[in-house]
């Protein structure tokens, strides 16, 4: 994939089919001078969801819950490799502590797809889940079995690197097929509607800048911590993405 | 450019008629003396669309062309209207007062 074609799609799925052909021809026939302009502008419109052209009926739907989804994906594995920090354990012995996780949990409960109430599209939906799941299951169990196995309790340096390349290779396939189990179920499972992608959006917004928040302040106090400042802004960063998504929702409808 | 320069020049180079995203950005070009870039283009087509002041051309020939042309609407030729009658004030009005600051 050459570079225009990589930049364009880096666009909403509806932005690209319409217009997908001519944006990479115009990136490439401008050069490399467009390609931040390029990015900023898939940017600004994954953050505007109202201004999505639609190729397919629900498709605005279907691609902000897989967002969502997502987005919480990349937020699991930013804290898993931060730690998780102390800051943001939860658990009932830190309710301050675990608010912005039931924020969290509260909007992926509200932008779940739920299930089809026939009997024909609940087997359809059994079929396609186990089928985007499989795969990714069989991965975490042979990752699960190499790590209880004992033959990497002490591995050489080499074997070390390779295993932790697995690990979060595995991590990473698991919450990418995931959001394509949310994405494929859409014309299946019964979609959230704005009236819930808002409110959903809203909290899992809210509950990032709570988990960026806490970690700011533990971040400069007592003394500058620059892993934990970087993981703060990374979540700062979703938070904004997703209250600005949900704004512009609001706006759109 | 702003976002609301791009989407103003894209409505008045398409109130001359129905083009595609290439023949939008050329015809700015000619009009502002520089092509807007892609991200803002396609920026601005996608806004104007959600908005309902330019649709898919409706005369064009195959599919893929309609999805691609676009074509002004009434609303954007009202908007587009008011927008220029606001700017021409502000035009008047600014060039009156720089006239009268250099006498």
């Amino acid at each position: 994939m050459n570079v225009p074609a990589l930049i364009v799609s880096l666009y909403p799925p509806g932005v690209r089919q319409r217009w997908g052909t001519e944006m990479v021809r115009e990136v490439a026939a401008s050069g490399p001078g467009s390609w931040p302009d390029t990015v900023i502008g898939a940017v600004r419109l994954w953050t505007h969801p109202g201004d999505w052209p639609e190729t397919a009926s629900g498709q605005t739907r279907r691609v902000l819950s897989a967002a969502l989804f997502a987005e919480a994906a990349v937020a699991a594995l930013l804290l898993r490799a931060a730690g998780p920090p102390r800051f943001l354990v939860a658990g009932p012995g830190h309710p301050v502590a675990s608010a912005w996780l039931l924020l969290v949990l509260a909007g992926a409960a509200l932008a779940a797809p739920l299930p089809p109430l026939r009997p024909g599209a609940l087997r359809r939906l059994a079929a396609v889940t186990a089928r985007t799941l499989a795969a990714p299951a069989l991965a975490l169990l042979a990752l699960y079995l190499t790590a209880r196995s004992g033959l990497v309790d002490h591995p050489a340096r080499p074997v070390h690197f390779l295993l932790l390349g697995c690990y979060w290779a595995t991590l990473a396939y698991v919450g990418s097929r995931a959001c394509a189990l949310v994405s494929r179920i859409g014309p299946i499972a019964i979609m959230p509607g704005a009236g819930r992608l808002r409110p959903a959006l809203f909290l899992i917004g809210a509950g990032f800048a709570i988990a960026a928040g806490q970690g700011l302040a533990s971040a400069v106090h007592p003394t500058v911590h620059a892993g934990t400042l970087a993981l703060s802004c990374a979540l700062a960063t979703l938070a904004t993405a997703a209250v600005t998504a949900a704004h512009d929702l609001h706006a759109a409808n | 450019m702003h976002g609301n320069d791009a989407q103003l020049l894209v409505l008045t180079v398409l109130a001359n008629g129905p083009l595609h995203g290439y023949a939008i950005n050329t015809a700015i070009e000619e009009l502002a003396g520089a092509r807007l870039g892609p991200g803002s283009l396609y920026g601005a087509l996608a806004r104007l669309e959600a908005r309902a002041l330019i649709e898919p051309a409706r005369e064009a020939g195959d599919t893929q062309d309609k999805n691609r042309t676009m074509q002004i609407t009434a609303a954007g030729r009202e908007a587009l209207r008011a927008q220029l009658e606001q700017m021409a004030r502000v035009s008047r009005v600014g060039l009156r007062a720089l006239g009268e600051a250099g006498a």
